[in-house]
C-alpha cells in the first residue's frame, strides 16, 4: 500500500518501519529504543482503539524526532488529529484510498484544539 | 399465530420500517411480509449487499396476527417502536416536516441577548462551527454514496450528537456548563419548531435534545444552531462530553469560586483533543465552586471543586472514577489544592491513563471507575502522579495569559438594583406567590437579586421537556427579568440566574399565565426521569409514565413531605442517576413486564451516597402505591423538621421495607 505524508502526498519509495508496535504498547518497553529508530509505525487495530493516539504524543514527548507512522484501520476523518498527536506519515487502510485523506485536508479547517486557536488569536490581537 | 418480520430504521429519516418484499420497505407495520423463524433467517441474508445504503439496524421481530388481520409485535419495546411514545399519542400522525416549506428567519438575526453572560464567541469561532456543520453535511453526504460504512459512519455522526433512537434520530445539542442565552434559547425553540414535532427534552447534562429529527434536516439544524454559537459537538461518542456545572455558577450566595470559567476552559481544551477524542468510552466532567454540591460532582468520571488557597488564589479539589450504570461508584480524591496553572495537566495525565489502560474488550467495565477498582485506588493515583511527572514543563500549563483570553470573553454582568421591599409585601399578600418564593428561588450574592427556577415538573407532564412556545416565553421572560440569561440545571428545571427581588412579583404573574409557575422545586414531584422505552433504544422500562403517576398521586401533599429527591431511570445504565436519589427507581424488563427496584439513601449533593435496594421490584403500576408506603412511614417516624434522607440515614431502611412489602 501506498505511503502518504501529511500533505496526503504519496510518498514513493517510503522507507520500511524500523519498528511496528501494536497500540496496547507500553512506553516503557519501547524507551530503550527510540534513539535508534528513523521509522515506528503504531497500528491501529480499528478506527475506534485510541490508544494510538495516545501512544503517539507519549513517544513524542519523549524525545523521538523521527518519521512516525499510522498504519492499520483509521478513517479520513482522523487525519487531523493524528497529525495533531505527532504522526508524520500515513498508510492508508485498503477501504480508504489516498485520495480519501486529500479531500479530508481540501475543506477549510481550524486545526488543533479550541482553546490553542483561543489564545493564538488573543495573542495576535493583543 | 406467531409470524416474524424483517424491521428496520430508514437511513434519511431514521423512521421504523418493515420488509414489504418485492414493495421494498414500508413504514406500515400492516404491509410487512410475513415469515416463519428459518424464513426470516432467509430473508435477512437474502437482502441485497447495498441494502445498508437505505435501511439500517436490520433484524427479525416476532409479531402475532389478530384474527381480524392486524400485526402486533411481541415485545413490548418493539410495540413502541411500531406506535410512537405512548406518552405522546397527541402528535399528528404522519411526515411532521415539509422539506420544501421556506423557513423563517432566524432569531440570532434580530437580537445576541448582549447582556447574558455567556462566553462571547468572535466570527472564528462562529466560522469554526459552521465549518464543522458542513463537515457533517459531507458526512452524511459520503455515507449515503456508500463511501462510509455503517460502522465508520456511526461513531462520526455520535460525535456530533446524532444518535438513532426507536422511531427517529435524535439530536443532541450541547449547552456548555447549562448556560444560556435569550436568542440561543429561541434558536433551540426554532429547530424544534421547524426541524422537529415543536418540543425538546433537558437533560440531566444541561442539555437539550431533539427526539425527531432527520438525518438529511440535521446539517441544516446544526448550521441554524452555528448562527447562535451551537452545536452537537461530543454531546455523544467515546470522548469528553459536555462539562457541567452548579446552575446557580456565578450567581450564589454560597459561591466561593465563579466555575464558569473553568468549565469554559475545560470545554475548549477537551473541544477537538487530537489524543482523547476515540476513549475506551465516555468521559464526563463536573466542576463546582460552592461548598454545596447542586452537579452531583462526585458521581462523575472527573469532578473538580473549585476553591480558595491560602492566599486567596483558586486551586482545585480534583476526583476521578465517579459513575453510575450498572456499577456505580463515587470518585476518589487525588488532589486537594492543585494550582490553577497545573488544572490542564493533571486532567491530561489522568485522561492518558485511562485511554492507554482502560478495557476496550467490554463495554460494561470500559468507564474510568472500574479501571480505578480494578487497579486499586493507591496504584491508579500513583500511576496518574507518575504521567503527570513525566509530562514537558510547559506542556498544556494554563498559563495567567490563557485564564484572561478566556475571562475576557465573558461579559461582567452588574447588579446595581437593591431591595425595595415590593417583593416582602407582595408576598404577606398573596399566599401563592409566596409559596413558589420559598420553593423556587435560590439566593443570590447580590442582595437585591435572587435565582428563580423555572419548574419543567408539572404535575402529569414529562420531566424536562418544554414546548417550542414555552422556550420562547422564557427567552422573553429572561430578557425581561434577568440579563437575556437562562441556565439549565442537572435536575432538568430552567433558572433565570439574576431576577431583582422587586421584579418576582411580575415574573411570578408572567409564569402563572404562561402554566409555568409550578412551585415544586426539591420537592417528590420535581423527578428526574431518564426518556425511557418511550423514546430510547436502550431502555428496558418506560420511565416517563412512572414519573406522572408518582406525581399525580403525590403532589396534593408534596409540601407537607418536603425536600424529596426521585429520580427514575428506564435501565441499567442510569441516565435518571437512581443510584444517587434520595428514592431512586430502576425499570426492567421481567417477562415482558415492567417492574421497578426500589433503591433509597441515594444523595447527589456533598454528601454524595449510592442508594442501597430494599428488596424485589414493584410492577410499574404499583410504584405509586408503593411510594405512598414509603412517605406514610417517613411522615409517621420523622422528626419535626427532618427530611426524608435524614430520617432514612437516622433510621436505616427497614421501616421503609416493612412499609413497602408488608402488604404484599
Amino acid at each position: 500500500m501506498p505511503v502518504i505524508d501529511a500533505e496526503a502526498r504519496i510518498l514513493p519509495g517510503a522507507a520500511p518501519p524500523d519498528e511496528v508496535l501494536p497500540s496496547d504498547t507500553r512506553l516503557e518497553a519501547v524507551l530503550p529504543r527510540l534513539a535508534a529508530a528513523r521509522v515506528i509505525a503504531i497500528t491501529f487495530s480499528q478506527f475506534r482503539d485510541g490508544r494510538g493516539f495516545s501512544l503517539a504524543r507519549a513517544l513524542r514527548q519523549h524525545g523521538y524526532r523521527g518519521d512516525l507512522r499510522a498504519t492499520g484501520h483509521f478513517l479520513p476523518d482522523q487525519f487531523q488529529a493524528l497529525k495533531g498527536c505527532g504522526f508524520t506519515s500515513f498508510e492508508p487502510p485498503p477501504e480508504h484510498a489516498p485520495a480519501q485523506f486529500a479531500a479530508a485536508l481540501a475543506a477549510p479547517h481550524q486545526p488543533g484544539q479550541l482553546l490553542r486557536r483561543t489564545v493564538t488569536r488573543a495573542r495576535e490581537a493583543g | 399465530m406467531q409470524f416474524w418480520t424483517i424491521t428496520g430504521n430508514r437511513l434519511s429519516d431514521g423512521v421504523s420500517v418493515w420488509y414489504a418484499g418485492e414493495r421494498g420497505w414500508s413504514a406500515q407495520l400492516d404491509e410487512a411480509a410475513l415469515f416463519d423463524e428459518p424464513g426470516s433467517r432467509a430473508a435477512l441474508a437474502a437482502l441485497p449487499a447495498d441494502t445498508e445504503l437505505e435501511v439500517v439496524e436490520i433484524n427479525a421481530v416476532a409479531v402475532t396476527r389478530q384474527a381480524d388481520g392486524m400485526i402486533i409485535p411481541v415485545a413490548h419495546r418493539e410495540q413502541i417502536r411500531a406506535r410512537g411514545p405512548s406518552v405522546r399519542t397527541d402528535l399528528p400522525a404522519g411526515p411532521w416536516r415539509d422539506a420544501a416549506a421556506p423557513l423563517p428567519p432566524l432569531p440570532s438575526s434580530r437580537s445576541c441577548s448582549p447582556f447574558a453572560g455567556i462566553y462571547r464567541y468572535d466570527e472564528y469561532d462562529r466560522e469554526f462551527l459552521r465549518q464543522r456543520a458542513r463537515e457533517f453535511a459531507t458526512q452524511v453526504e459520503r455515507r449515503r454514496r456508500g463511501e462510509l460504512s455503517e460502522e465508520e459512519f456511526k461513531p462520526l455522526r455520535l460525535l456530533n450528537g446524532v444518535y438513532l433512537q426507536l422511531h427517529a434520530y435524535m439530536l443532541r445539542i450541547a449547552i456548555p456548563y447549562g448556560v444560556l442565552s435569550s436568542t440561543q434559547l429561541r434558536q433551540l425553540a426554532y429547530v424544534a419548531r421547524h426541524f422537529d414535532r415543536g418540543y425538546g427534552h433537558f437533560t440531566t447534562r444541561q442539555n437539550i435534545q431533539f427526539n425527531w429529527l432527520r438525518l438529511e434536516d440535521v446539517p441544516a439544524a446544526l448550521a441554524a444552531l452555528a448562527e447562535a454559537d451551537m452545536h452537537g459537538i461530543q454531546t455523544s461518542g467515546n470522548c469528553i462530553r459536555n462539562i457541567t456545572t452548579d446552575e446557580f455558577a456565578g450567581a450564589a450566595a454560597d459561591e466561593t469560586v465563579d466555575p464558569r470559567l473553568y468549565a469554559e476552559i475545560l470545554r475548549q481544551w477537551s473541544t477537538d483533543h487530537p489524543e482523547f477524542t476515540y476513549l475506551p468510552r465516555k468521559f464526563k466532567i463536573a466542576i463546582i465552586g460552592a461548598g454545596h454540591d447542586r452537579a452531583a460532582m462526585r458521581a462523575h468520571d472527573i469532578g473538580l471543586e473549585a476553591h480558595r488557597g491560602a492566599a486567596g488564589e483558586p486551586v482545585f479539589r480534583v476526583f476521578a472514577g465517579g459513575g453510575l450504570g450498572r456499577t456505580p461508584h463515587l470518585a476518589i480524591q487525588l488532589r486537594d489544592d492543585l494550582p490553577e496553572a497545573e488544572l490542564l495537566r493533571y486532567c491530561e495525565a489522568i485522561l492518558r491513563v485511562y485511554n492507554a489502560l482502560g478495557r476496550r474488550d467490554n463495554l460494561y467495565k470500559a468507564r474510568i471507575k472500574i479501571l480505578i477498582r480494578e487497579m486499586k485506588p493507591e496504584a491508579f493515583i500513583r500511576m496518574v502522579e507518575d504521567e503527570y511527572a513525566a509530562l514537558p514543563p510547559d506542556y498544556a500549563r494554563l498559563t495567567p495569559e490563557i485564564v484572561a483570553a478566556v475571562a475576557a470573553r465573558f461579559p461582567a454582568p452588574e447588579f446595581p438594583r437593591q431591595d425595595g421591599g415590593v417583593l416582602k409585601a407582595a408576598m404577606l399578600d398573596d399566599r401563592v406567590l409566596a409559596a413558589w418564593v420559598r420553593q423556587n428561588t435560590h439566593p443570590h450574592k447580590a442582595p437585591g437579586y435572587v435565582s428563580a427556577v423555572i419548574s419543567l415538573k408539572p404535575v402529569g407532564g414529562i420531566p424536562g421537556d418544554a414546548s417550542a412556545g414555552e422556550m420562547e416565553t422564557i427567552a422573553d421572560l429572561a430578557d425581561a427579568y434577568s440579563h437575556g440569561e437562562i441556565r439549565v440545571s442537572h435536575v432538568q428545571n430552567l433558572v433565570l440566574p439574576h431576577v431583582p427581588k422587586d421584579e418576582v412579583p411580575a415574573l411570578f404573574q408572567a409564569l402563572t399565565k404562561a402554566g409555568l409557575a409550578t412551585d415544586n422545586i426539591g420537592l417528590v414531584t420535581d423527578i428526574i426521569a431518564c426518556p425511557g422505552m418511550d423514546y430510547c433504544t436502550l431502555a428496558t422500562a418506560r420511565s416517563i409514565p412512572v414519573a406522572q403517576g408518582i406525581a399525580e398521586r403525590l403532589a396534593p401533599r408534596q409540601h407537607e413531605i418536603g425536600t424529596l429527591h426521585v429520580n427514575i431511570s428506564g435501565c441499567i445504565n442510569a441516565c435518571g442517576h437512581h443510584h444517587v436519589g434520595h428514592i431512586g427507581l430502576l425499570g426492567v424488563d421481567r417477562n415482558g413486564e415492567e417492574v421497578y427496584q426500589i433503591t433509597l439513601g441515594g444523595a447527589a449533593d456533598e454528601r454524595a451516597a449510592i442508594g442501597r435496594i430494599i428488596g424485589p421490584a414493584v410492577p410499574a403500576a404499583q410504584v405509586p402505591e408503593a411510594m405512598e408506603a414509603l412517605i406514610g412511614a417517613y411522615l409517621a417516624i420523622r422528626a419535626p423538621g427532618e427530611r426524608f434522607i435524614d430520617t432514612y440515614r437516622r433510621l436505616g431502611a427497614e421501616p421503609f421495607k416493612e412499609a413497602v412489602y408488608a402488604s404484599h
